[in-house]
């Protein structure tokens, strides 16, 4: 993929909106000085016209005619004229006046300004009409109308106009080659705290989590936020990171101990030779680690499904329903432990959970409940609805937990009296699966307890909207 | 000789236990958790101390470091089901003298156990002698110049004990202490008669060899000068 620098964006773009202004300044710039030079132009070409009307004269004939007496007048030599009578004869003209010259000819009585070429120069020219009066006495004189023609060649005027385009050019570009160093110095020093941001969130790996954005980042305001939210983002990975593998490990730990037992009783019952009974009381010895292990595995495989793979839309479940069934379930152990196993409740709605899910829910819970129950003690589980909430709360008046180790009931692997339970065939992942269940159903689970009192588990869970 | 095992998985205890028990004739001990298996080597009684890594209340690492502060020299075996090398090392340095990671071979673990208990009493081959007597550790059997000696489990586990330490002085008191269980009710009139029947036994093979009652301290197994 084709990578943009931001820098070069940025240098590029102010460059190119540099060169915009300076083109549209020169060309602002170089009309005006054009239409100044054409006014100047004009005005010289008018003031020379009035010298040339100047040089008519009575041309001392008997119809009073007037001439251009060429003698006095002092004018460019490039320049050429005529004038011409009403009557459309010359009265006089420069030595090579171009037909051409006379193209304006017929009009107001206001000068006319226009250009013509010839001979391959452009002329700018001017027409007028003039009057002439000789003999003036104190009648009047002679009024002699006359058309002054006279044009000037462009071309100097050109060449200045030219010589200014090219300074205003020259200039320009000059400013946007100054201009655009120090830009590129000033972007790069301004934009170095990304470039730092980048090296430093570059160097994380899986195996270096070291990220603290140095402090020109924090003061940009741009970055901060940026640098804040990876930094909040890798500390949250790296927790679950370590999370991950104190899990494995404990996994691990849990696994390979189970194996530990089951081979070291395979090993210590062929280590001698033993009667059939040894024999027997060995393999069935066996046969409950076995159970125990796999027992171990299908609930550490439970969990990383809970936990892995989305809850489907289409699972809904009665919470009373599953309830009713694991306490019928679970009677003849509470039986057998002289414990009152009470079911109540209302329920008004499904929740979001598959109903196999519900029933080890409502399992866990109440097996919890019963285990650290003493002979004559109470269970009672309760589900009621309000607000869109079902809540089921399992309460025991057994043996409780402590407090040290109530933040911790919920975390895989846990036990807060780990030889004991163990016995009890637990693997310390019934809680953390109820949790993975609720979770899952988008609801929450908490435990009040306290030793000797009892313990009181309260899951609530949104009901979830009927198909 | 007498062992202690700290691990929190019963079942797997019990295992050590009986093995230790059938296959080297130890004493075994059993603890549930750390705290009560640090407890328990506070009485330097064990000749082994064979620790889980993880347990409940106290960690193996912590009773490792508790039993070195005290100076207490007995072996110690490490179980652990992590064998993340920084641990070991950690473990090692403390002052474990070995490791094994579980699962574990029953009889790699009783051959280390062994060893261990060896080292700690400054022998390292398998098979100890004094004069003409020797007993072989393995075997668990004892000879008189290549004559197999018929003896009963407790008075190998007896000799055993002495051979290790010949003409030192050892009360009845620390035999009690280092060849039963503390299921056993202690009754030091019980060594009396098992020092008795084995003096008889290697009486019977015609050595010389042995073992003195030391009025109100103790016995001794009485050597050879040449052998030291």
């Amino acid at each position: 993929m084709k990578r943009s620098s931001l820098t070069r964006q940025l240098i590029g773009g102010v460059l190119l909106a540099e060169l915009i202004c300076a083109a549209v300044f020169a060309f602002v710039a170089v009309g005006h000085e054009m239409h100044g030079r054409r006014r100047a132009f004009d005005v010289m070409l008018r003031g020379r016209a009035d010298s040339l009307l100047g040089a008519v004269q009575d041309a001392e004939d008997p119809d009073d005619n007037v001439v251009v007496d060429p003698t006095e007048l002092v004018l460019p030599s490039q320049d050429v004229y005529a004038v011409l009578n009403p009557a459309g004869r010359v009265l006089g003209q420069s030595p090579a006046a171009p037909p051409a010259l006379f193209k304006g000819s017929g009009g107001s009585n206001k000068p006319v300004y226009f250009n013509f070429k010839a001979n391959g120069t452009w002329y700018g020219a001017i027409r007028f009409d003039g009057m002439r009066v000789i003999d003036r006495d104190d009648k009047g004189g002679l009024r002699r109308p006359v058309t002054v023609f006279y044009a000037s060649p462009t071309r100097d005027l050109w060449h200045g106009a030219v010589e200014a385009v090219r300074f205003y050019v020259a200039a320009g570009a000059l400013l946007l080659a100054i201009t655009g160093i120090v830009l590129v110095w000033f972007l790069r020093r301004r934009l170095s705290p990304l470039q730092e941001l980048a090296a430093i969130a570059g160097r994380v790996s899986v195996h270096s989590w070291e990220f603290v954005p140095p402090g020109a980042v924090l003061r940009t305001s741009e970055l901060a936020p940026i640098a804040l939210s990876i930094e909040e983002l890798l500390k949250g990975m790296r927790q679950s990171f370590e999370r991950q593998r104190q899990l494995t490990g404990d996994a691990a730990h849990e696994l390979k101990t189970s194996v530990a037992v089951l081979k070291s009783s395979l090993q210590l019952l062929s280590m001698n030779p033993r009667t059939a009974e040894q024999y027997e009381a060995g393999l069935e010895g066996l046969l409950l680690d076995t159970e125990r292990t796999e027992d171990l595995a299908s609930r550490m495989l439970a969990l990383a499904r809970l936990e892995e793979a989305p809850p489907e839309p289409s699972e809904s479940s009665e919470l009373k329903a599953a309830v009713h069934t694991i306490a019928e379930r679970l009677s003849p152990l509470a039986a057998l432990k002289q414990v009152a196993l009470e079911v109540s409740g209302e329920e008004t709605g499904k929740v979001a959970m598959h109903a196999d899910d519900a029933e080890v829910l409502c399992s866990n819970l109440l097996m919890n409940a019963l285990q650290h129950s003493a002979p004559t003690g109470h269970v009672s589980a309760t589900v009621q609805t309000y607000d869109g909430v079902t809540e089921l709360r399992v309460v025991d008046n057994g043996e409780g937990i402590p407090e040290a180790a109530l933040p911790h009931v919920f975390e895989r692997f846990y036990r807060a009296d780990r030889s004991r339970s163990r016995n009890s065939g637990g693997a310390g992942l019934g809680l953390s699966i109820c949790k993975a269940i609720v979770e899952r159903a988008n609801g929450s689970i908490h435990i009040q307890s306290a030793v000797g009192k009892g313990t009181e588990i309260r899951v609530a869970l949104p009901i979830a909207p009927t198909p | 000789m007498r062992v202690l095992v700290v691990e929190d998985e019963v079942r797997l205890a019990n295992n050590i236990a009986a093995a230790l028990r059938e296959r080297c004739g130890f004493a075994v001990d059993c603890a549930e958790n750390g705290v009560d298996g640090a407890a328990l080597t506070e009485f330097q009684n064990y000749d082994l101390l064979l620790l889980d890594l993880m347990l409940p209340g106290l960690d193996g690492l912590s009773i490792v470091r508790q039993v070195r502060r005290r100076r207490d020299t007995t072996p110690i075996l490490i179980l652990t089901a992590r064998d993340e090398r920084a641990q070991v090392v950690e473990l090692l340095n403390a002052g474990a003298d070995d490791y094994l990671t579980k699962p574990f071979d029953l009889g790699e673990l009783l051959a280390r156990a062994k060893a261990l208990i060896r080292r700690g009493k400054g022998v390292s081959q398998p098979v100890l002698t004094v004069g003409r007597i020797s007993l072989n550790t393995v075997e668990q059997t004892v000879r008189c110049a290549g004559q197999l000696i018929d003896l009963s489990p407790t008075e190998y586990r007896l000799f055993e004990y002495l051979i290790f330490r010949p003409r030192a002085i050892v009360s009845a008191r620390e035999l009690l202490e280092h060849l039963y269980d503390y299921n056993w009710q202690h009754h030091s009139n019980v060594i009396e008669a098992h020092v008795s029947n084995l003096r008889k036994k290697l009486r019977a093979v015609g050595e010389e060899t042995s073992i003195a009652t030391i009025r109100g301290r103790g016995y001794r197994l009485e050597a050879p000068e040449k052998q030291l």
